[in-house]
């Protein structure tokens, strides 16, 4: 049966654990060596709306095992424009590539293409709904900080209301048995009730603040996101709280010593540029983690053991 | 069956009666009856607010046909789950169902999320697991959001 990765839904914690320890196996495998184990595979990445980063991180990690590399990066530039459906898209990229990395706006587009191609789909992003690759890369992140995940103290912060990153993460943490959160947002960007109604037989606390000094002297972890000014109906109300939610240096003077911070990119203003010199600062090597994490899921979908 | 019952909804030699309706739940049964392009000329009577131990009030149909076709069935399940279907032959009830939703249900639901693929890809038949039978929740196996069974509309 062909691996795809779609969504963090379909994956155990068993299954997790498989892309980590993998990823932590890519790590120690010089280039060269690395270079040798996708030799004459080809990775189509369809990304039907842009995405610099994620597209960047996906054909620099294929590059870096030796595979090679076709595609497009936005829908303007194809045959999709011109009217083509989307699964006749789907069935003339099979002849070219041996796997099909895609990004699009609308939810379920990977799932569809997982279900009518006889390649293996990894899912880049879907509209609002998955984006398995970066939950994975985050769960990395953590593991290699503080080899372990269980029982950890993770802050989330900004907007935790429409934040798949969030969400995706949270989720998986829970798997992983992962017990008490701090959640630091405006009150109009609360965490969904209907995710933290969990069900396992661990109960899980969530401990809301408004405050981000909170969460400092609390967390393992602040894993911080973007408040978009578009999720205000009202640009007043926007302006108070934007401010609130940005992180300095001085505030993480009273953090203690193993803390890192978190942030998937980009960022805008809720991390101040003194935090980089910080040894909390971990979100560079984040995006690193991202890089080694996608070889790890590409040598999971050829089924490359290393 | 009760004597006032059969003076108000007379008894049918043979066809399909569908009991035990939650009281206004009949018209939404009608109106997937009405889609079934197989019932389009058969006789159909349509009973509201009788008494019932169980219910309290309860709407009955009564259709002159043999039979029901399954997707027909199953919108009725996803519509009104916990209805009775009764087999009736020379007035006798010949078989009995208590219809439930499907785990399953292919192309029978529409996804309420603009953003769905399933609503953007001509041809793509729907799917939603039922994940939580109880609640009557339902969940989008592409876009993976979670609805009320009654928020969505049938595909007909
Ligand atoms: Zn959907």
């Amino acid at each position: 049966m062909k691996r795809d990765l779609i969504s963090m839904h379909d994956l155990t914690a068993e299954d997790i654990q498989v892309y980590l320890d993998t990823a932590a196996r890519v790590e120690t495998i010089s280039l060269k060596d690395r270079f040798q184990l996708l030799q004459g595979k080809i990775m189509a990445s369809l990304f039907f709306e842009a995405s610099t980063r994620t597209r960047l991180s996906f054909e620099s990690a294929m590059y870096r095992l030796g595979g090679s590399v076709i595609g497009f990066a936005e829908q303007a530039a194809t045959s999709v424009s011109k009217g083509e459906s989307f699964s006749d898209t789907i069935h003339t990229v099979e002849n070219y590539s041996d796997v099909i990395v895609i990004r699009h706006p609308r939810e379920g587009t990977s799932r569809h293409a997982a279900q009518i191609s006889y390649l293996p789909v990894i899912n880049a992003g879907d509209g609002t709904n998955q984006h398995p690759t970066q939950t994975l890369l985050d769960l990395y992140t953590i593991i290699r900080n503080f080899q372990k995940i269980e029982g950890l103290r993770i802050a989330f912060v900004g907007d935790l209301k429409y934040s798949r990153t969030v969400h995706s993460l949270l989720q998986a943490l829970i798997k992983f048995r992962v017990n008490e959160f701090m959640l630091v947002s405006p009150d109009s960007l609360r965490l969904p009730e209907y995710l933290k109604r969990v069900e396992t037989d661990l109960p899980v606390t969530f401990v809301e603040t408004k405050d981000l000094e909170d969460a400092i002297p609390y967390a393992d972890i602040i894993y911080m996101t973007r408040i978009q000014r578009e999720r205000f109906p009202d640009q007043i109300e926007y302006e108070k709280v934007k401010d609130a939610f940005c992180l300095n240096a001085g505030m993480l003077k009273k953090a203690p010593e193993q803390l890192k911070v978190l942030h998937p990119l980009p960022r805008v203003n809720e991390i101040a540029p003194d935090v980089d010199e910080t040894p909390h600062a971990e979100y560079f090597r984040q995006a690193k983690n991202g890089l080694i994490m996608r070889q790890a899921i590409l040598l999971n979908v050829f089924e490359v053991t290393i | 069956m009760s004597d006032n019952k059969i003076q108000m909804i007379p008894k049918i030699r043979s066809g399909i009666v569908i009991d035990h309706i939650p009281a206004g739940d009949g018209v939404h049964i009608l109106e997937i009856l009405e889609r079934d392009p197989a019932l389009k000329n058969v006789p159909i009577t349509f009973g509201m607010n009788y008494q019932s131990n169980k219910l309290g009030a309860k709407d009955m149909l009564k259709i002159q046909k043999d039979d029901l076709c399954e997707r027909t069935i199953q919108h009725i399940s996803l519509v009104s789950p916990g209805v009775t279907i009764k087999r009736i032959r020379n007035f006798e009830v010949v078989e009995k169902v208590f219809v439930q939703p499907p785990k399953e249900m292919v192309n029978l639901l529409r996804c309420l999320n603009p953003g769905c693929i399933t609503q953007n890809e001509p041809g793509l038949k729907t799917r939603f697991i039922l994940t939580d039978p109880k609640k009557n929740l339902v969940t989008c196996v592409y876009c993976e959001r979670e609805f009320s069974i009654h928020e969505l509309s049938p595909i007909v």
